[in-house]
């Protein structure tokens, strides 16, 4: 069911918040075991916020997203939930405050499903380097549901909620958004509060929506977005109403298409899907227009070099003394510190915190890191270039559909695989995942619409074009 | 990257790993750095000014007095706490 639909059936009283809390739960009793989307499972608080919710319903003062089961990332902050970020570091995490987002939505009267799984520290596509649950593809239970926002899309995609809150530091909602067959959105940088988001890269990291559909993308953007005076990057532009150009006509829009993003590396079952997707905005009366991003090249290198910079500086926070893990084996203050973080941190982390340390030490500084943040204003450059002469820029989602687990192995392999969701981040641009077709052994595919700085509008309003002649196909569970 | 260079990392991330796994991460870390390289490439300088056009500083909060988060949730988290966070002995 769609958010849309629920409101009316909420508001109509068909049905009641927590009758259809209930229904999600008893989705998520069915389904999760085989699933693993969620690492903590919020029942008990879930029927008492639904309770609350239905009383401001029948009050008529329902907001858009009154009385609706939502499933939350589990890196954003939850007063009194757990918050592991998928590590052993957080395990028995509490947090004594809320993430922004989940004041703004709680002041809406959401319902809380629970917490997924992620890539430990969102730092994966695949969801498997979580500590807790590796989520699996809804599609085909044998693949990676992506990453890191994995528990979310998958929870979305197989009806474990109706929409989830994920974030995006590099791909992390719109990859596993087209994995798993749904809409993901990642908003301007800046557009939502990082507040309570547990840091990973903080000049990257967006928190966003991921729905069934661009409209209920929209619904939550509304919701979350604005000015947070805890958050200094935070953006004091106003906040429109992001569903407003939803309906519109996509005629005469010019809809750039980068050569670099259709390239070799690039799956031929999605190329030609998206490319059939270009055709359809044609046939809408959008033009297409062929360019070039020759710094795609470099993309990926200038991400994770800045990424990991960051990384390293954000996580050194992790000492295990004022929270997380703390190792029961140390005799000194330098032990302590060493023996926790050791313990704590997964494989991946620790490579990323090695990259972050070697980049920004004396004598790689320069080649690496300060080099990659002048990559970092050539990227930029060449989409404002592009931007200049287009409204929107089409893309896949991702070189290939979802892999199996055992394809996760090869870290630069799966570094490479983020050459389609990173340079947005690099650039802070807005851009949605939605699904455009399958392959032959029926894996989504997604297209992604980039859009300028702070049009989130127009990217939703030319994704949700395409999806009012694309009917898509539910996994079978 | 040779398993000197690892453990130096090692040592400027508060990490310690066995001489397997500094084996291991040698190997992946030469390929990591391998791919990171591609930058080198290309000619481009970064350009200070340019990131910072944004910044004003009439944005910035307030030094205003608030309430603070009570000590027992500030500690909440704590594995060892005397209501304070504890750690090992530092100086003799």
């Amino acid at each position: 069911m769609k958010l849309r639909d629920m409101r009316k059936a909420l508001d109509g009283k068909e049905i009641s918040s927590k009758e259809l809390t209930k229904a999600y739960l008893e989705n998520i009793k069915k389904y999760d075991d085989k699933l693993e989307c969620y690492i903590t499972v919020t029942e008990e608080g879930a029927l008492a916020q639904a309770e609350k919710a239905q009383a401001v319903i029948d009050s008529g003062e329902a907001q858009s997203l009154t009385g609706i089961p939502l499933a939350v990332k589990d890196n954003i902050c939850t007063e009194g939930v757990k918050t592991t970020c998928s590590s052993k570091i957080l395990e028995s995490f509490v947090p004594p405050y809320n993430a922004t987002v989940m004041e703004k939505l709680n002041s809406q009267s959401i319902v809380m499903l629970g917490k997924t799984s992620m890539d430990e520290f969102a730092m994966g596509g695949s969801t498997q380097t979580s500590a807790f649950k590796k989520t699996k593809n809804p599609y085909n239970v044998d693949c990676v549901p992506g990453g890191s926002s994995g528990g979310s899309a998958a929870a979305v995609a197989a009806d474990l909620a109706p929409a989830a809150l994920g974030s995006d530091t590099g791909g992390s909602i719109r990859q596993p958004s087209a994995f798993c067959g749904v809409t993901g959105i990642k908003p301007t940088y800046s557009r939502v509060s990082r507040y309570g988001l547990v840091a990973f890269a903080s000049s990257l990291d967006q928190i966003g929506p991921i729905a069934k559909n661009s409209y209920d993308c929209g619904l939550i953007l509304n919701a979350i977005c604005g000015f947070d005076p805890h958050d200094g990057t935070s953006s004091k532009l106003e906040v429109p109403d992001f569903t407003a150009k939803i309906g519109q006509s996509v005629k005469g829009m010019k809809i750039a298409l980068p050569k670099e993003f259709f390239a070799d590396g690039i799956d031929d079952e999605v190329r030609s899907s998206v490319l059939k997707a270009a055709d359809e905005y044609k046939a809408m009366g959008a033009e297409l227009v062929e360019c070039s991003m020759p710094s795609l090249k470099y993309a990926v290198p200038c991400y994770y070099l800045l990424a990991c910079a960051e990384a390293a500086s954000n996580l050194s926070r992790y000492d295990g003394i004022k929270y997380g893990h703390r190792t029961p084996k140390a005799d000194s203050y330098e032990e302590l510190i060493i023996k926790s973080r050791s313990e704590g941190f997964g494989e991946e982390v620790k490579r990323r915190i090695l990259l972050g340390n070697y980049c920004l030490s004396s004598g790689y500084y320069d080649a690496y890191y300060r080099k990659a943040l002048a990559l970092r204003q050539l990227i930029r450059e060449q989409y404002n270039a592009i931007f200049e002469k287009c409204d929107v820029i089409l893309t896949p989602t991702t070189p290939a559909v979802a892999y199996s687990p055992e394809k996760t192995a090869d870290p630069v392999e799966m570094y490479q695989a983020d050459i389609c969701t990173v340079t947005v981040n690099i650039a802070g641009l807005p851009a949605v995942s939605t699904p455009c077709g399958y392959d032959k052994n029926g894996m989504p595919i997604g297209l992604s619409i980039i859009g300028r700085k702070f049009d989130e509008q127009t990217v939703l309003q030319v994704s949700d074009a395409y999806e009012q002649g694309f009917m898509p196909v539910a996994p079978k569970l | 990257m040779d398993t000197n260079l690892v453990n130096y990392l090692a040592e400027l991330s508060k990490l310690e790993f066995s001489q397997d796994e500094l084996s291991k991460l040698s190997t992946e870390m030469t390929d990591i750095i391998s791919l990171m390289d591609t930058i080198k490439e290309i000619d481009v300088t970064y350009d200070d000014l340019k990131d910072n056009h944004n910044v004003y500083l009439g944005d910035i909060r307030k030094d205003a007095a608030a309430p603070s988060m009570p000590t027992s949730k500030v500690l909440q988290n704590a594995v060892n706490t005397n209501n304070c966070f504890v750690v090992p002995k530092v100086v003799e």
